[in-house]
């Protein structure tokens, strides 16, 4: 268990590298939150001014609303591309090397995950700075926002785990992009991620109330708007781990599956 | 001899039911290197990946230091170094990153890894270029890191596959010279697949030819040059047509590994003879000095590896180079789309 565990550590370790050595992808991180709430939240502020719609997001402050929904968002697609990198490793031979060597190879996918969510966890950091420093009051304080970040990250771990799936099915990597935009997108719009479910027809809020986007989100909201709201938080806490665990579980399967020949 | 690597009746099928490897056996002593030589697609890939555990093999039996590697690959795992046949070094990171990486993999203590590397690096000539990335290093460089890396835990043995594929001829005989070194100070084994001659000749105590999945010879290079024919002598003496050289030429026949002497249209004698020639020379000398004939000049010729190569496999080297050619052309594409 010990050597899995540090076996993860090293795989994760040279994503790790590779991530902040990409001086241009940490510019973007921090320049993409900046943009999204400075300039989508002017451009919404009119909406909070309008009693009605105040009252259907539930804040004030357009922004309130709106940055639990970048949060999900970037780790998201940092999670469902966090296992895609496995798919380069295969192609340059890298992931040969890996099996050759003694370290456990339940590792290799394991890894892979712990990075994306080490990666996402920074990313919601920095958007909860950028975002207080736009006002956004983070109700519950720095536990409030440390909890949040653990959210995310469990959550990052279900989509790298997803994608861990999909790359050890799918060989090329076009294809799999295909394949990817083709759930991300659908998964981000049919949560409340951007809007609540309160204004939505009612089969949209019927879908959004079962995506693990919007569970992920009602938590992050209510730390966020309203406080401990445990009623509300543990419940998708608890299912978010359990797909965690389901997700796992199936990509160490498919992983060993098809590196056994 | 203790034996490092035993291979009997090794068959490997892949999936799609091409049979890749077709009932090989084999054993390589500690301390040996020993070279599969055969054309592309004849299996020696094949070969070296179910030895370090990353293919299953479909029949046969494996042992690698005396463990049967079906049955405990955990155990020879820390064992074995290999390099593949396309560098596997993740360019964007550093030489030093990606040796460091290689170490925590193998579960060395840090310490170690970093006076290994430095040691390791230092041999193949890299240590100057440690903190440098790797895209930005030249394919042979790519090369001698990718095998350092494969050293970092100290294997026992070691499998290179197609170790200077594509590289050119300096640098070809540079790694030749780095894999001598290993054997030289290491004693460590040596399992070496390639498809140049000059390589197998170069650096192979033995080599089993293979192709098409079945070995079809084994041995020394020497003894498989003769296998197919002997060594020839020529020889032309200094007086032509006296009854000395006819006297000397009868003697010369009657040493029993000297097959036959025909004379060709320059009055130049062929001696074909059935074993290493180099040994004949001198007798030939001292049957000529007692016979008072002197030899004006005298040349050996063997037969070549590859004449050795295309009377086992039916096929010339130039087929193979072009297919080479396109095999590096994809390499160079692939990395081109990379970046
Ligand atoms: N993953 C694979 N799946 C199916 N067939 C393969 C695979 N890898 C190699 N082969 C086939 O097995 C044969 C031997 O290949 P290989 O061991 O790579 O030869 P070599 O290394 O001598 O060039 C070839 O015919 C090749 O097409
Ligand atoms: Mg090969």
């Amino acid at each position: 268990m010990k050597e899995l565990i540090l076996d993860s550590w090293w795989v994760a370790y040279r994503e790790l590298i590779k991530f902040f050595r990409q001086r241009t992808r940490l510019l973007m991180i921090v320049a993409q939150p900046l943009i999204w709430l400075g300039l989508m939240g002017n451009m919404m502020r009119g909406m909070t001014n309008s009693p009605m719609a105040a009252k259907a997001l539930g804040v004030n402050n357009y922004l309130d609303f709106m940055t639990p929904g970048i949060i999900l968002m970037t780790v998201l697609f940092g999670g469902i591309f966090g296992g895609l990198s496995i798919i380069w490793d295969r192609r340059i031979g890298y992931l040969e090397k890996l099996l050759a060597s003694p370290i456990k190879r339940g590792a290799i996918p394991l890894g892979k995950s712990i990075s994306s969510m080490i990666q996402g966890a920074m990313q919601v950091a920095i958007i909860i700075v950028i975002a207080s420093l736009f006002g956004v009051c983070f109700h519950t304080g720095i536990p409030g926002m440390l909890l949040i970040m653990v959210i995310a990250m469990l959550f990052c771990l279900i989509l790298s785990g997803f994608s861990l799936v999909l790359s050890s099915i799918i060989k090329t990597h076009e294809t799999l992009m295909a394949i990817v935009n083709f759930f991300t997108m659908p998964l981000m719009f049919t949560s409340n991620a951007l809007f609540p479910m309160s204004v939505m027809p009612a089969w949209l809020a019927a879908i959004a109330k079962v995506n693990p986007v919007s569970l992920a989100v009602t938590a992050i909201r209510e730390l966020t708007i309203h406080g401990w709201v445990w009623g509300k938080i543990l419940p998708s806490l608890g299912i978010i781990l359990i797909l965690d665990i389901i997700f796992i579980l199936i990509s160490q399967f498919a992983f060993q599956r098809e590196t056994v020949e | 001899m203790e034996k490092a690597i035993e291979v009997r009746n090794l068959t490997k099928i892949y999936k799609g039911g091409s049979v890749a490897v077709n009932d090989v056996s084999f054993c390589v002593s500690k301390g040996e290197i020993f070279g599969f030589l055969g054309p592309n697609g004849a299996g020696k890939s094949t070969t070296i990946k179910v030895l370090i555990g990353l293919l299953r093999p479909t029949r046969g039996r494996l042992f690698l230091n005396g463990v049967n590697i079906v049955k405990h690959p955990e155990q020879i795992k820390h064992n074995t170094g290999y390099a593949a046949q396309e560098t596997a070094i993740d360019d964007r990171l550093t030489c030093l990153e990606n040796i460091y990486l290689q170490g925590h993999f193998y579960h060395l203590p840090r310490k170690e890894i970093k006076k290994r590397s430095e040691d390791v690096l230092k041999m193949f000539d890299l240590f100057d270029k440690r903190n440098n990335l790797s895209n930005t290093f030249s394919g042979g460089m790519l090369k001698r890191l990718d095998i350092a890396e494969a050293l970092i835990h100290r294997p026992k043995i070691l499998f290179l596959d197609e170790p200077t594929l594509g590289l050119d001829v300096q640098t070809r005989q540079a790694i030749w010279e780095y894999i001598r070194n290993l054997r030289y100070q290491n004693e460590m084994t040596i399992f070496l697949t390639t498809h140049y001659m000059e390589e197998a000749d170069a650096l192979c105590d033995r080599i089993a030819i293979i192709d098409q999945g079945r070995i079809k010879t084994i041995d020394t290079p020497e003894n498989l040059k003769q296998q197919i024919g002997g060594d020839i002598i020529t020889v032309s003496f200094s007086e032509i047509s006296n009854g000395k050289v006819q006297k000397t030429l009868e003697k010369v026949k009657q040493i029993s590994q000297v097959k036959e002497i025909s004379l060709d249209k320059n009055k130049i004698y062929r001696i074909v003879v059935n074993q290493r020639g180099d040994k004949i020379i001198p007798e030939i000398f001292s049957i000529s000095q007692k016979n008072e004939t002197n030899i004006n000049s005298i040349r050996l010729q063997r037969p070549s590896l590859e004449d050795v190569y295309l009377h086992f496999t039916g096929r010339t080297i130039q087929e193979e180079e072009e297919n080479r050619e396109n095999l590096i052309k994809t390499r160079i594409m692939k990395r081109r789309l990379r970046r």
